[in-house]
């Protein structure tokens, strides 16, 4: 009889398979996912902003300025004058615009001409008595301009000053990065991807033993002596060897195409991606039974999952969330499989403990596996 | 081993307020072929599920091989071949594919290719369910339900929607089975393929069994006479048609006159002498025994088929 199963789990197997359109949306959507995705955060390690430099005559000062934006890696320098650089930050060219005033004092250049005039007064007081005022000009529509782009220039323009007028430096700081491993924005999304395609194969997967009772090939296969429960199980065993395929695949383009940092062990990885897949059965499962055709099978999964997929935190920060949502974000299973997944493949800082991940998971299939059993009809 | 393959007393279903099964006797003989006749919805297909062990039942005795199905539904299937009316199958599955599936499911089963060979499916063995048409699609499932090698095979309106060559062919396969000794408990609106391949019928309605024996025993039973059917008769002649010599029942039907006679030679030349005496062209003329398609017309009033 076990070779009854095998053969009902093959032909089922094929079946599916056969149908290119299951094919992709098992295997093929994931991965368009991952690739969308990774292109477009793996860039995000190496933009580049536009900064520009007005000035009129060059000098010491414009130099040291120069060189001192120049240093900041995520900068690219533009010079002009005033009035070409600001016509460029008009048309979104450039993020900055730092002016940098004429001074016409031909002997600053050399390190005995700054101290000179440092001891005259001129940078502290400048010509008519005050600073000398560098003008940052920027669009006010870029928040990211006022809030990461403004500190840096002003932090460069500091140390020029600091460097010009030899004032020596009290603190130092020291970048020491403390995670066990760099985690870049693909790093956290890899696990949300994988999260997200358990869900999506666990919930639309469980539509098949719907489109299956529609055709009648339930109660066709009901008239042998194959014991009933067989044919959901062989579903279920198909659903759970797609999901390790799938994880397979999306973790090895993670790691080849996107270089993420997989730290962990295969049988923990593993063994997340079969409860995640558990999880999802059981949850589709239990929705089906609403249904009475697949097409309103569609219907309420779109409904559950739509929702799911954007709160769950697999793509944005759960802290962002509005307040109202909090209850309902911190009762979606996918919260649980996203975290749990992001700290077993790349040791993510955890937002709950590894055991509550474990007992939500476990929780959701035993209460939907409970009520779909109670629920299914077979006819 | 039991006389009867099958005994049925007593059957009962009732879905809302509508009787689908009411107070059904049958009984099949082992070897014989036995079909169920009757109209669309006249409840042979919820006869046959709940024989089979799909469907409970709400009164009556059941019995298969000695089984219940109600209570022995696993026993029972093991032991018979189903092929359901509405059946469903994998679209994507080739023929071989699903017979060798369906081999799996039981102890002793056929060759599948045998099984294929015998429905005359062997080139369309590695074509998958959808690409096949309606018919092979229908021998398929019949295939599916002689792998079993089981000694009672259900068949639940086998030649529906098949073209009449198929139909034939279908018919050697069940005559097949019966020579080799299994029981075959078909069901059929086709009067003349009860009528050629039953050795019993029952004959349903609305959930009843109205008449069961041999399909010539109940013709002789319900008609002595044979039928002479004609067209183009005036509907002023009807009495005196009745009254013609031999005719024990007339029926018209449109422009069509069918007359039941014990004497077939003094009908058609009384016929003839009234047509000339009206000045009347009869035409289509043609002499027949009665089918169980009279007989069914005859108990229930109705044809069995209202197109």
């Amino acid at each position: 009889m076990m070779n009854a199963f095998r053969e009902l789990f093959m032909a089922s197997f094929k079946d599916m398979v056969r149908e290119r359109m299951n094919l992709f949306w098992f295997l093929g959507f994931p991965i368009l996912f991952i690739f969308l995705f990774g292109t477009i955060f793996s860039s995000g390690g190496n933009v580049k902003y536009d900064v520009g430099l007005a000035y009129d005559s060059e000098g010491p000062l414009v130099h040291e300025i120069s060189a001192g934006l120049g240093a900041v890696p995520a900068f690219t320098l533009h010079t002009g004058t005033l009035d070409e650089e600001l016509a460029m930050l008009k048309k979104g060219k450039r993020r900055l615009v730092v002016e940098v005033p004429s001074i016409s004092l031909p002997s600053i250049g050399s390190p005995q001409s700054i101290r000179s005039l440092q001891s005259t007064g001129f940078l502290q007081s400048g010509e008519v008595g005050g600073p000398i005022k560098i003008s940052v000009y920027y669009d006010q529509s870029h928040q990211i301009t006022s809030q990461v782009l403004l500190p840096v220039a002003r932090q460069v323009l500091d140390e020029v000053e600091r460097r010009i007028t030899g004032r020596p430096r009290v603190f130092e700081v020291v970048a020491e990065p403390v995670q066990r491993a760099k985690l870049s924005d693909i790093d956290f999304l890899l696990p949300g991807i994988l999260a997200m395609a358990l869900m999506q194969l666990g919930l639309f997967g469980s539509l098949r033993v719907v489109s299956l009772r529609e055709q009648k090939i339930l109660k066709s296969l009901g008239a042998t002596p194959l014991p009933r429960g067989w044919l959901i199980g062989a579903e279920v065993a198909i659903r759970i060897l797609m999901a390790m395929v799938q994880a397979c695949a999306i973790i090895a383009i993670g790691q080849a195409v996107f270089n993420v940092n997989i730290i962990g062990s295969w049988f923990s990885i593993l063994g997340s991606v079969f409860l995640g897949a558990v999880t999802f059965v059981s949850m589709g499962y239990m929705l089906v039974s609403f249904a009475r055709t697949e097409e309103s099978g569609q219907g309420i999964i779109q409904l559950v999952q739509f929702p799911m997929m954007f709160l769950s935190g697999i793509f944005f920060s759960v802290e962002i969330m509005p307040s109202f949502l909090r209850p309902v974000v911190t009762a979606m299973p996918l919260t649980y499989l996203g975290d749990l997944l992001r700290q077993v493949m790349v040791g993510a800082p955890p937002i709950y403990s590894i055991s509550t991940d474990l007992l939500v998971l476990c929780s959701w299939t035993i209460v939907t596996l409970v009520l779909a059993a109670r629920l299914w009809k077979w006819e | 081993m039991d006389l009867n393959a099958v005994v049925v007393s007593g059957l009962r279903k009732v879905y809302g307020s509508v009787k689908a099964v009411d107070n059904l006797d049958l009984r099949v003989e082992s070897g014989q072929v036995f079909g169920m006749l009757g109209p669309n919805g006249a409840g042979k297909t919820t006869t046959v599920e709940i024989l089979v062990g799909l469907r409970s039942r709400d009164a009556g005795e059941v019995s298969i091989m000695g089984l219940d199905p109600a209570k022995q539904a696993r026993e029972v299937k093991s032991r018979i071949g189903v092929q359901l009316q509405t059946h469903g199958l994998y679209p994507r599955l080739t023929v071989r594919e699903l017979v060798c599936l369906f081999a799996s499911f039981y102890k002793n089963p056929l060759p599948p290719d045998e099984v294929i060979e015998r429905v005359g499916l062997t080139a369309k063995a590695r074509t998958i369910v959808k690409a096949l048409s309606g018919g092979q699609v229908q021998r398929l499932a019949v295939a599916l339900a002689m792998v079993n090698d089981a000694e009672l095979v259900f068949l639940d309106e086998p030649t529906t929607g098949l073209d009449p060559q198929a139909r034939r062919g279908l018919w050697d396969v069940i005559r097949h089975m019966r020579e080799q000794g299994k029981t075959v408990f078909l069901t059929t609106h086709y009067m003349e393929e009860a009528e050629r391949l039953c050795d019993t019928v029952a004959i349903v309605d609305h959930g009843k069994i109205i008449a069961q024996g041999p399909p010539s025993s109940l013709i002789i039973e319900h008609f002595q006479e044979q039928a002479v059917e004609f067209s183009n008769f005036m509907a002023a002649d009807r009495e005196r048609l009745e009254l013609l010599p031999g005719v024990t029942r007339t029926r018209f039907d449109g422009d069509r006159a069918t007359l039941y006679t014990r004497d077939i030679p003094r009908t058609i030349a009384g016929l003839m002498e009234l047509a000339e005496g009206n000045g009347v062209t009869i035409g289509d003329v043609t002499v027949r025994r009665s089918t169980l398609e009279d007989v069914f017309l005859k108990l229930t009033g109705r044809r069995i088929r209202e197109e």
